[in-house]
C-alpha cells in the first residue's frame, strides 16, 4: 500500500491516541484482560516475527527465552529482592546469551529440523527447571509476593497500569522492528529468508546475521516472559516454557502476515478476539476449542492465503481501489 | 548390576521397536514428498482409539485391529497428501512446516473436544503375562508388539526393494527430478509413500494398545521421539531411523533405570544435541545436509 508519509504519521498518531485512551474508555477487567492478552502475544509475536518472518528461521521453540526471562526475574526478586525492572534487562541478557549456544546447535539444521531442534530445546529447558528445586522451585513453581500497589517492583493495583507496560514493550518491539526492516540486516535477513545459499554467494554473512537476530529476538522474547509472570503472580515450568507460547508466537505472525511489521498485531487481533468470544460463548468447559479453531484458520491462511491477513487485505485494496496488480 | 543392565536394554529394544514403525514413518515421507509431518504422532494416538474402540464395542482383540487401523490409516494418509499436502509442495518450507503442524494440533484438540483427556486401557489375556528367563522378566505384550513391528518394517524394506512401486519410491527420495524423468508418476508415488507412512503409525498404535494408555496427547511421546531418532539415523534413511529408534529406546531406558524416572527425555534430547553438535548429518551418513 502507497501511502503517504504525513499519512502515515497521522494514522499513528491516531493510533497511538486510541490505544492511550483505551483503558480509561473500557473500565471492564474483563476487556482489559483481554487487551493485555492481545498486547502481550503481539509483542511476543513481534519478537518471533524477526527471526521466523523475515530470515524464515522457523523457530517453534521461543518459549525458551519466554522461560528464561521469566525465571531470571523471579529468581532475582524472590530470592534476592531485586526489581523486576532490573531483573526484566537480566533476563533479556540471559536470554540473548542462551541463543549462542542454543542458536549453534540449531542453525547446523535447516527447514524443518531446525524447528524441531528448537522445540526440544525449549522442552530441555522445561525438564531442566523442573529438576531445579532448591533454586528455582521445582514442579511446585512459586508465587509472587503480592506488595499491593508497588510500581518500582513492577505491581501495580489497576490493571490499567499493566496495559500500559505492555503497550510500551510493543511499542519497543515495533520501533526495533521498523528499524531493522529499514537497515541494511533487514535486506539481509530477507535474502537469507529467500535463500540462504543464494544470500551467501552474494556476500552475505549468513551465520553472523542469523545469530544477531536470534539474539534480538531471544531478548525480546525474555522481556515478555517476566511482564507475564508479575501480571499473573505465579511461575512454574509448565506455563513459563509452555509450548502454547512458542506455537502462538508464531501463529499470529503467520495468520497476520509472516515478515511484515504489523502483521503479528493483526494475526493476534484476530486470534485473541477470536479465542475471548468462544470462551464466553461456550464457556471454558470444552477443553480443546480454541487450539481447534486456531489450526483451523491456520490451515486455511496456510491453503488460500499465504502471505496472511496484510497481504489479502493489500490484494483487496490494489484490486478495488487502484486497480492495479499487488505484485509486478 | 548385570541383571539390571540387560533388563534395562530389553525394556528400552522392546519399546524401540514401536519407536521404529513411527521413525521410519517418518523418514519415508521426508525422503520422498520431502516434508516433515509434523502430525505423525497423532495418527498413532488415532490408530490407538481405533484399536480402544474396536475392543470396548465389539470385543476385538487390539493385535486383530491391526487389519482395521492399518488400511484406514493408509487411505488417510493418501487423502490428506491429495487435498492437503500436495497443495503446499514447492520451494517454500513454511507452508509445509505449518500445513502439517497445523494439522497435529486440529487432531489433538479435536481428540480433546471427543474424547477428553482421560486415559483409556485395554485389557487383555495377555496384558500382565511375562516370560521370566534368567532373572530377566520380558512382558509378552510388548515381546509381541516388538515382533510384529520388526516384521512390518521388514515387509517394508522388502517392499522398496522388490517391487517396482518400492523402487520408483526409493528412486524418487534419492532425486526427485530424475525419477520423474524417468516416466515415475510423483502424484501416485507420494501417495503411496504418505499413506504407507500413515499404516505404520496406525499399527505402532494398534501394538501399542495392549500395555499403553490411549490420550489425546500420546503421539507427542512418540513423535519427539521419532523426529531425534531421524536426525541422528540421517534424514531420509529407512535403516538408520530403524537402528537409531532402537539406540534410543535403550538410551531412554538406561536413562530411567539410572538417572532417574523422569530422565529418560533428557537423556534423549541430550544425545539430539550431542548429535547436532558432533554428527550433524547423522550418525549413518552418507552425505551432509
Amino acid at each position: 500500500m502507497q501511502i503517504s508519509v504525513k499519512m502515515k504519521w497521522l494514522w499513528l498518531v491516531i493510533g497511538a491516541a486510541v490505544m492511550l485512551a483505551l483503558p480509561q474508555l473500557v473500565t471492564s477487567s474483563f476487556a482489559i484482560d483481554i487487551f493485555i492478552r492481545i498486547l502481550l502475544f503481539s509483542f511476543i509475536g513481534v519478537a518471533w516475527n524477526l527471526m521466523g518472518g523475515y530470515a524464515k528461521q522457523l523457530s517453534l521453540g521461543h518459549a525458551a527465552y519466554f522461560g528464561l526471562g521469566a525465571y531470571t526475574s523471579t529468581i532475582m526478586q524472590v530470592n534476592y529482592g531485586i526489581s523486576p525492572w532490573i531483573g526484566m534487562v537480566a533476563g533479556g541478557v540471559v536470554a540473548m546469551l542462551a541463543s549462542l549456544p542454543i542458536g549453534w546447535l540449531c542453525f547446523r539444521l535447516r527447514g524443518p529440523y531446525f524447528t524441531i531442534a528448537t522445540i526440544a530445546t525449549a522442552q530441555v529447558l522445561m525438564l531442566i527447571f523442573l529438576k531445579f528445586r532448591d533454586f528455582a522451585w521445582g514442579a511446585e513453581g512459586t508465587t509472587i509476593p503480592n506488595l499491593g500497589s508497588a510500581p518500582l517492583m513492577m505491581q501495580f493495583e489497576e490493571k490499567s497500569s499493566y496495559y500500559y507496560v505492555v503497550l510500551g514493550l510493543l511499542a519497543v518491539g515495533l520501533w526495533i522492528t521498523h528499524r531493522i526492516e529499514k537497515s541494511w540486516m533487514g535486506y539481509y535477513l530477507v535474502a537469507i529468508g529467500e535463500d540462504e545459499d543464494a544470500a551467501e554467494a552474494v556476500g552475505v554473512n549468513a551465520p553472523k546475521i542469523k545469530r544477531d537476530i536470534y539474539m534480538i529476538s531471544a531478548f525480546l522474547t525474555a522481556l515478555a516472559g517476566t511482564f507475564y509472570t508479575q501480571y499473573i503472580y505465579f511461575i512454574d515450568p509448565a506455563t513459563a516454557f509452555s509450548f502454547n507460547v512458542s506455537i502462538e508466537a508464531a501463529l499470529v505472525s503467520i495468520v497476520g502476515g509472516i515478515g511484515t511489521l504489523w502483521g503479528p498485531v493483526i494475526g493476534t487481533v484476530l486470534l485473541e478476539t477470536t479465542s475471548a468470544l468462544l470462551q464466553s460463548w461456550l464457556g471454558s468447559s470444552v477443553g480443546g476449542i480454541q487450539l481447534t479453531v486456531y489450526s483451523l484458520i491456520l490451515m486455511a491462511v496456510i491453503l488460500w492465503r499465504p502471505t496472511g491477513l496484510i497481504g489479502f487485505a493489500t490484494d483487496v485494496y490494489h484490486r478495488t481501489l487502484r486497480r492495479k496488480p499487488a505484485r509486478a | 548390576m548385570w541383571e539390571t543392565l540387560a533388563q534395562a536394554v530389553i525394556n528400552g529394544l522392546l519399546i524401540g521397536g514401536i519407536y521404529a514403525l513411527v521413525s521410519i514413518g517418518v523418514t519415508l515421507i521426508f525422503g520422498v514428498v520431502k516434508i516433515v509431518n509434523f502430525a505423525q504422532g497423532e495418527f498413532v494416538m488415532i490408530g490407538m482409539y481405533i484399536s480402544f474402540f474396536l475392543a470396548t464395542q465389539f470385543g476385538i482383540d487390539p493385535l486383530v485391529s491391526l487389519v482395521v487401523s492399518m488400511p484406514v490409516l493408509f487411505l488417510a494418509g493418501v487423502l490428506i497428501q491429495h487435498f492437503l499436502i500436495r497443495r503446499v509442495l514447492g520451494p517454500n518450507d513454511m507452508p509445509q512446516i505449518f500445513l502439517t503442524f497445523a494439522l497435529s494440533l486440529l487432531l489433538l484438540n479435536l481428540s480433546l473436544m471427543l474424547f477428553s483427556a482421560n486415559y483409556r486401557t485395554v485389557h487383555t489375556s495377555y496384558s500382565d503375562e511375562a516370560w521370566h528367563i534368567g532373572g530377566l522378566y520380558i512382558p509378552v505384550a510388548k515381546l509381541i508388539a516388538f515382533a510384529v513391528a520388526m516384521a512390518l518394517s521388514g515387509l517394508l524394506w522388502v517392499f522398496l526393494h522388490t517391487t517396482d512401486l518400492g523402487r520408483a519410491m526409493r528412486a524418487a527420495s534419492q532425486n526427485r527430478d530424475v525419477a520423474m524423468l524417468m516416466g515415475i508418476n510423483p502424484n501416485r508415488v507420494f501417495a503411496v509413500a504418505f499413506g504407507t507412512a500413515l499404516a505404520l503409525a496406525g499399527a505402532a498404535g494398534s501394538l501399542l494398545m495392549p500395555f499403553y494408555s490411549a490420550y489425546p496427547f500420546v503421539g507427542q511421546v512418540f513423535v519427539l521421539m521419532a523426529f531425534v531418532a531421524v536426525v541422528m539415523g540421517t534424514l531420509g534413511n529407512v535403516v538408520g531411523a530403524l537402528v537409531a529408534s532402537l539406540m534410543m529406546g535403550i538410551a531412554e531406558s538406561l536413562g530411567i533405570q539410572f538417572v532417574g524416572a523422569d530422565s529418560g527425555l533428557i537423556v534423549v534430547f541430550g544425545l539430539l544435541l550431542l548429535t547436532l553438535a558432533f554428527r550433524p548429518s547423522g550418525l549413518g551418513a552418507r552425505r551432509g545436509r
